[in-house]
């Protein structure tokens, strides 16, 4: 029987294969081939394609280089969100590997920040850490730690060790005994769909009456165009599936009547509806401790 | 800095006086606006039902960095956390080239695409958000 240790581990590995593929406008010396990569779904953008910079540099000169960006099917991609998600918003529904534009000129100074550095990436994730331990502990935890603590989440998630990283991390996730849960749950909610850039409100994980409030009852609070109407769900007898097994999409067992219009999606699976809130957060959050969730249109297959 | 009438930030008459010492802007012609009353801007509409657009923003400086005057403002919910960056260095009188932080609850710095709406909803208490500014990183 997997452990809900095993949920932490799978969702820290996980991969999306990568083509980048340098924008044919982009000056080139000679034909720049595509560049596979598979892409760690919880990291950034600019901490992780080194490999692609130094690739297609070779063929270009030097005065045709600034600074690297990338693009989705037009859409810019904001290093700052993590990659997992944009893959979840923008590309799920179409076939791997995902295809990646790379562009060295005309940085669209509207829709993406700049990275000067590493740091800048550092930053923004600590800055990230921050927010989710106001919401969950209002920052006790995070201020309780050392500045080396600090710096171990970031070694951990920049050079990709998981035990690193969840030996700080652990502590962000707790909660004092008396409690059944945080304070308030760290997520954010995005949909292509809208003019908002995410939903993000204050939701506790617990009712007034001491229950555990589900991912459904989240979407129905913050965001209810998310979910089909009542009448078309069943709730699954078998009820919450801790282990690996919620990992398999259920899509369809879901629903009795109706067609679904949109996909959930939290690290390209869709979990169920009636798993609590708390044990998503404590789970499957990121390593910035948010849930970064994708409300996308079912695919028409 | 061009008036917005729009912009929500309901900024004071352009003329803010010249020639005063860096760290201190001349309250001069710059007036104070009264906060949520004047929440509504002339000419837009509220729907009915909907929460006001505008949100009470309080502005603290931390250290040496300059104080502003007016420290209460109200701000549509769509504005970034940029936007307002863009604003206090301007009211301040700061070269383009100085940086300026941006802190919610003494703790961290929100990215500067983050709408102060969201901030509000999340981090406001008493009816207001209290934002901490600084020239340099306050809380990393």
């Amino acid at each position: 029987m997997t452990d809900d240790k095993d949920v932490l581990r799978d969702v820290w590995f996980g991969r999306i294969p990568t083509c980048f593929t340098l924008y044919q406008d982009e000056i080139t010396e000679r034909e720049a081939e595509p560049y596979y990569l598979l892409l760690p779904r919880v990291s950034y953008l600019t901490l992780v394609t080194d490999k692609v910079k130094k690739h297609f540099q070779k063929v270009m000169r030097q005065e045709d280089i600034s600074e690297m960006w990338f693009e989705y099917e037009g859409t810019p991609l904001k290093w700052h969100y993590p990659i997992g998600l944009l893959f979840d918003l923008l590309a799920s529904s179409s076939a791997l590997p995902w295809n990646i534009t790379v562009h060295f000129k005309s940085f669209p100074e509207k829709d993406l920040l700049h990275c000067p550095s590493k740091d800048a990436v550092e930053a923004h994730f600590m800055s990230c850490v921050k927010e989710a331990d106001a919401l969950k502990h209002k920052s006790q935890v995070i201020n309780e730690m050392q500045k080396k603590d600090h710096k171990q989440l970031w070694m951990g998630l920049q050079n990709d060790r998981f035990d690193q990283f969840w030996a700080i991390n652990r502590k962000l996730m707790e909660y004092p005994a008396e409690e059944n849960g945080f304070r308030y749950i760290p997520f954010k909610i995005y949909q292509t769909t809208t003019e908002r850039p995410f939903i993000q409100k204050l939701f506790r994980p617990l009712t007034a009456d001491g229950q555990l409030h589900t991912l459904g009852d989240l979407l129905k609070e913050v965001c209810p165009s998310a979910i089909a109407p009542e009448g078309d769900m069943i709730s699954n007898v078998k009820t919450f599936l801790f282990a690996t097994k919620m990992l398999i999409l259920h899509s369809k067992q879901h629903f009795l009547d109706g067609e679904k219009k949109n996909q959930v999606m939290i690290h390209g699976i869709e979990p169920m509806l009636e798993t609590p809130l708390q044990w998503l957060s404590e789970h499957l959050s990121y390593p910035d401790n948010f849930l970064h969730i994708s409300v996308v249109p079912q695919p028409t297959d | 800095m061009a008036e917005e009438p729009e912009s929500g930030l309901q900024l004071p008459p352009s003329t803010v006086a010249d020639g005063d010492g860096p760290t201190e802007v001349s309250p001069g012609t710059v007036t104070p606006e009264p906060p949520s009353s004047a929440a509504v801007s002339p000419g837009t509409e509220e729907p009915a039902g909907d929460s006001k657009k505008k949100i009470d923003i309080l502005l603290k400086a931390v250290g040496d960095t300059p104080i502003m005057k007016t420290k209460k403002w109200a701000v549509e919910r769509t504005r970034t956390i940029q936007g307002l960056i863009d604003f206090i260095k301007k009211f301040l009188k700061l070269v383009a080239s100085e940086q300026l932080f941006i802190y919610v609850n003494q703790s961290f710095a929100p990215s500067p695409d983050q709408e102060v709406g969201t901030l509000y909803e999340c981090f406001g208490s008493d009816g207001k958000l209290v934002l901490h500014y600084c020239k340099s990183q306050a809380w990393g």
